[in-house]
């Protein structure tokens, strides 16, 4: 008796518990989390549909490019003025560049769970990017690209809540890479001069943030992924 | 009556089937929190507001791309259609030539847009903060001073002094940003609101601004055409 009464309590609670389990995965036990999970699918259909249009925007740049190449062969016109475009797409981070340079690595630090801290200086902020790139173009960086993001004329890097996008709303993700072309000594000097990012350099020792650089003799930078649009600027004759 | 030994079996029945229940009660507790805990993270990383402007800036730079597909196709049109009657279009191909130029700040251009003066001493943290949101906000031409900034274009503080591209720049500040003035607005007031405690800030927004002056791109030394 004692035996089959241990056994039915034991089924019971452990049916009950399984079946709580199964019941809170297919629906949040809040409206909050229903509506939390809503917004990430959103999140998924707006990134799956932003790598789709990019890919159709570089699409798009092949065919007119095959077109240029095509007008170049026809007419000496047409040919004088594509050398010059071609010269300018290098100019503005359409194409890719490969050389020596300089490889910058950011993560983030510990969070100290202080309640006096409401720093978060642990954390990579996207001024801490902007920060870096800003130095490395006062280094003589020839090109930069940041976790494989080209860094073009018209590049910002934002905040949108805690996520850090850049160029067509990319999401950069820790650890964080910013890679530079051009002189890898001046580049280091830039980056080791104490003077500059000291606030960075302060919250590495604090948090253990990572900061470091490695210089390389054969980096490779991807073209922009996408083109750019100038609807209000009309150039003055 | 029951024997001893049967007394001991039922015991040790008790005794399994309670261990029994324990590991199994245990184990879906752990599912449970490790579950719950997972949750909780992806929560406290991606908190409702942040997912909800993720959305919108997704919106935005998706409406841009299209806008982009659209541009393209129009351009690889009139390739077309010059290449089809029987010449080559050098006119479709300097229009490019000229917009990339307006994005690398080759050109001089005019068009609407923000005034942005400033009165006092600013750092160059705070001017990089300013230039970052107003191109996050579609700023197509800008200049501060007389000297034309791009992304590339360093700024940096050596004591009070501001530099632009090294060259010294001095209070008053004028900051003219050439784009749309509806979307420039918010971002400028961002930006001055943070400034406004220590200098004074004035936005004026302009029907028609010019930027004459142009950068000079340096030649590539180090950096090599191809992946």
């Amino acid at each position: 008796m004692t035996v089959l009464a241990s056994v039915s309590l034991a089924t019971f609670l452990v049916t009950g518990l399984a079946a709580t389990q199964f019941r809170s995965q297919p629906l949040p036990p809040s409206n909050r989390l229903a509506r939390d999970e809503a917004l990430r699918q959103s999140v998924n259909q707006l990134e799956d549909q932003n790598r789709t249009l990019k890919a159709r925007v570089q699409g798009l740049q092949a065919q007119v490019k095959a077109g240029e190449d095509e007008s170049a062969n026809r007419s000496s016109a047409a040919q004088q003025v594509k050398a010059q475009l071609d010269d300018q797409k290098v100019i503005a981070g359409l194409t890719p560049l490969h050389g020596p340079g300089l490889t910058v690595l950011l993560h983030d630090g510990t969070d100290p769970n202080d309640p006096a801290d409401h720093s978060l200086g642990w954390t990579i902020h996207y001024q801490d990017l902007q920060d870096i790139v800003n130095v490395l173009w006062a280094s003589g960086a020839e090109a930069i690209a940041v976790n494989g993001q080209r860094v073009v004329p018209n590049t910002a890097f934002h905040y949108a809540g805690v996520n850090i996008l850049v160029n067509n709303a990319s999401r950069l993700s820790g650890p964080y890479t910013v890679t530079a072309l051009g002189s890898p000594s001046s580049l280091a000097s830039g980056l080791g001069n104490p003077d500059v990012l000291a606030e960075l350099k302060s919250r590495s020792r604090i948090y253990g943030l990572g900061f470091s650089w490695v210089r390389g003799t054969r980096l490779s930078l991807p073209a922009y992924d996408a083109t750019f649009l100038v609807k209000y600027a009309q150039p003055l004759s | 009556m029951r024997s001893r030994s049967a007394e001991q079996t039922a015991r040790a029945q008790r005794l399994i089937i309670v261990s029994l229940v324990a590991v199994a009660l245990g184990f879906l507790l752990v599912v449970q929190l490790r579950s719950q805990a997972a949750v909780a993270r992806t929560l406290a990383t991606q908190d409702d507001t942040s997912v909800a402007l993720l959305i919108n800036d997704l919106n935005r730079a998706n409406n841009q791309l299209i806008q982009q597909s659209t541009a393209l196709s129009q351009q690889e049109a009139e390739l077309r259609q010059a290449l089809a009657a029987g010449g080559g279009d050098a006119q479709a191909i300097q229009k490019e030539l000229t917009r990339l130029r307006e994005v690398t700040g080759e050109v001089p251009v005019h068009g609407p847009g923000l005034e942005i003066r400033i009165q006092g001493t600013i750092m160059d943290f705070e001017l990089q903060d300013a230039l970052n949101s107003l191109r996050n906000a579609g700023a197509e031409a800008m200049a501060l001073n007389g000297y034309r900034i791009i992304s590339s274009t360093p700024v940096q503080s050596r004591g009070n002094t501001l530099l632009i591209d090294g060259h010294a720049v001095r209070t008053p500040l004028s900051l003219l940003v050439i784009g749309d003035p509806e979307q420039l607005g918010p971002a400028a007031d961002l930006s001055a609101s943070s400034l406004q405690t220590r200098v004074q800030v004035e936005i004026q927004r302009q029907t028609e601004l010019a930027i004459t002056e142009v950068v000079t791109p340096h030649p590539l030394i180090y950096a090599q055409l191809g992946k």
